[in-house]
């Protein structure tokens, strides 16, 4: 069939209600936008949360330990090996890793240079947890070398105090240079080892020596094998996962807190953004019911001649996407006018608001592309269905 | 290619018209070229019969085959194929857009599958005396000129079969005379079947059988 809507036009009845037509347009493109830019101030908040931790290969990395209150002050505050299983069973928790610690007295002296000696904790954690690994960082039993690695802020509050007490104060390439001795008691008595400090960490606070090296120490000098852990570090693919804030909560971990600030924020914006795009969503269900029933009484007043032009021969198939495509161009329109102004608002959004140090995105994510070619698709389904089924019961 | 009817039966009809019919309730048959009169007195059926033939009601029993296919399993495109390639009609009350110029309730026919060309319609409409009342609102026409008008609409297609009810009651001698032969002169080109009732017998119509219902 060669004809267009063109020729049919002047027997369908589509001049009067037009201000209905142009609210159900207006409230359409009001929806569409209101939705789209939702979508991307969700995903903003995601992409500006997520940069908050420091990672490594993509994971998240927190220490967590048992809250201690007057309650429980005199109990075994300590993670069981059952507690650890269950935080390994979360899916949002990607592995969990106890913090051995020292079950032996240890002390560290820096010898005649820097005259700095102390009472020490060592702990050990699995490589995978550790931000900077050398090779060196490994120990069997008989060697008298432990490398240690040092956490970043101990050596920040180190040069802070160092000053005052006459000590020297050291770089982070210098504190390698460092020769601390090592002294571990236990029954049979005291032992040396050189320790080297091989690396820093900016994540863990603590001394950490190879696990190997304490596993064997806490045998040898303490007697004790596989020792509860007070601490225990856990890898996630986002800190701020509101599944996993709940769940330490509900298990009355205590977490550091600068760790997950951000997710109890990102958990209130999230559900305002939610709530602003289920109102969208509103919006555009009422818009396209407010045009469904105009195309319903543009259907109506010209069902007589609907009927007769059935009746001459003309497809009720055809009249329908004929009738229906009429307003694609009008659909296309809106939803663009939504995506153009969606794009302004993200880039006006990264120009101004977002000072230079978040790194924003000026443009908008694909998926909006794909949410309006979504709605566009769904519009042009549900007026052709729409149509169809009023032709057809003509 | 044919119209056949089979115990074809109104279901309202009494019982008396069915018997006296010569197409109700037996077998009847209207091959391509073929030109039939169906004579029927008022009450008979006859724009029933018209309207079962062409799809438009289905309150009979019996059987309607068309090109050997029942036509109560046609769907709804298959009847909009049907009506724009193989069976065009002139209905008794015309079913003209009455809000639209004469031009368009034509050219709407003609451009959904065309036979002519949309000077066509000119010349016919010069030949049955309407041309000057082509851009003219069809409810601003005579009766008379509605029938014409609806005449030259059901000639702008293809068609195997043409049904006619009551194609003249408003036409004077001249014009039935023009009318007709314009019919017959367009069923030749396209060696059609010809289906016209009437309440008599329709002179200058030159009718292979006459049939009465």
């Amino acid at each position: 069939m060669a004809n267009s809507f063109k020729t049919i036009a002047p027997f369908l009845n589509t001049t009067q209600h037009k201000a209905s037509k142009l609210f159900s347009y207006f409230g359409l493109g009001i929806g569409v936008f209101l939705l789209l830019a939702s979508v991307q101030v969700y995903l903003n908040i995601n992409q500006l949360l997520k940069d908050k931790n420091p990672r490594k290969n993509g994971y998240d990395f927190i220490s967590i330990t048992k809250r201690i209150t007057n309650e429980n002050m005199g109990k075994d505050n300590r993670f069981t090996v059952a507690d650890i299983a269950d935080l390994k069973k979360q899916p949002f928790i990607a592995d969990a890793a106890p913090l051995l610690s020292n079950q032996f007295r240890a002390k560290a002296s820096a010898g005649t240079i820097i005259p700095f000696s102390t009472d020490l904790f060592l702990e050990s954690v699995k490589d995978d947890f550790i931000d900077s690994v050398p090779a060196s960082f490994t120990w069997q039993p008989g060697q008298t070398e432990v490398p240690i690695i040092f956490s970043a802020d101990f050596l920040e509050m180190y040069n802070v105090f160092a000053p005052a007490q006459d000590l020297p104060q050291l770089s982070s390439s210098t504190i390698s240079a460092v020769k601390v001795t090592l002294e571990c008691y236990g029954p049979s008595g005291l032992q040396l080892y050189k320790a080297n400090i091989v690396a820093l960490s900016d994540r863990i606070n603590s001394v950490l020596v190879p696990e190997s090296f304490l596993q064997w120490a806490n045998r040898q000098y303490g007697n004790i094998e596989n020792p509860p852990a007070a601490r225990v570090y856990i890898k996630t693919t986002d800190a701020n996962n509101p599944d996993l804030l709940n769940y330490l909560e509900q298990k009355d971990y205590r977490v550091n807190k600068d760790k997950t600030k951000f997710g109890r924020i990102k958990q209130i914006l999230q559900l305002v953004v939610s709530g602003l795009g289920g109102f969208a969503i509103l919006v555009i269900v009422l818009a396209l019911m407010l045009f469904s029933f105009y195309l319903q009484l543009m259907i109506a007043r010209s069902k007589d001649n609907l009927r007769l032009l059935i009746m001459l021969g003309y497809s009720p198939g055809w009249l329908s996407k004929t009738v229906a495509r009429k307003w694609i161009g009008a659909y296309t329109a809106v939803i663009v006018c939504a995506l153009l102004l969606t794009a302004a608002f993200q880039y006006l959004v990264q120009h101004f608001s977002i000072n230079g140090q978040d790194h924003l995105s000026p443009y908008i994510h694909i998926s909006i592309v794909a949410i309006a070619l979504l709605l566009w698709l769904l519009c042009i389904i549900v007026n052709y269905r729409l149509v169809r089924k009023l032709v057809f019961r003509l | 290619m044919a119209i056949q009817t089979k115990q074809l039966v109104p279901r309202f009809l009494e019982k008396e018209k069915v018997e006296r019919s010569g197409i109700w309730n037996k077998e009847f048959v209207c091959n391509k070229g073929e030109k039939i009169q169906i004579i029927a007195p008022s009450g008979s059926g006859k724009t029933s019969l018209i309207h079962f033939l062409y799809g438009l009601r289905n309150d009979y029993d019996g059987t309607i085959t068309i090109n050997n296919t029942n036509i109560q399993s046609l769907s709804a495109e298959a009847f909009a194929s049907i009506r724009s390639n193989q069976v065009s009609i002139i209905f008794q009350d015309l079913r003209l857009f009455a809000d639209h110029t004469v031009w368009q309730n034509i050219e709407i026919k003609r451009s959904l599958n065309p036979f002519h060309s949309a000077e066509t319609i000119k010349t016919m409409a010069e030949r049955l005396g309407i041309s000057n009342k082509l851009q003219k609102q069809v409810r601003l026409c005579s009766y008379g000129e509605q029938q014409r008008i609806a005449i030259i609409r059901a000639l702008q297609q293809p068609f195997d079969f043409i049904l006619m009810d009551e194609p003249y009651s408003h036409l004077d001698e001249n014009n039935r005379k023009i009318a007709t032969a314009l019919i017959e002169e367009e069923a030749a080109k396209r060696n059609a079947g010809i289906l016209l009732a009437d309440l008599k017998r329709v002179e200058y119509f030159n009718a292979d059988r006459i049939v009465q219902l």
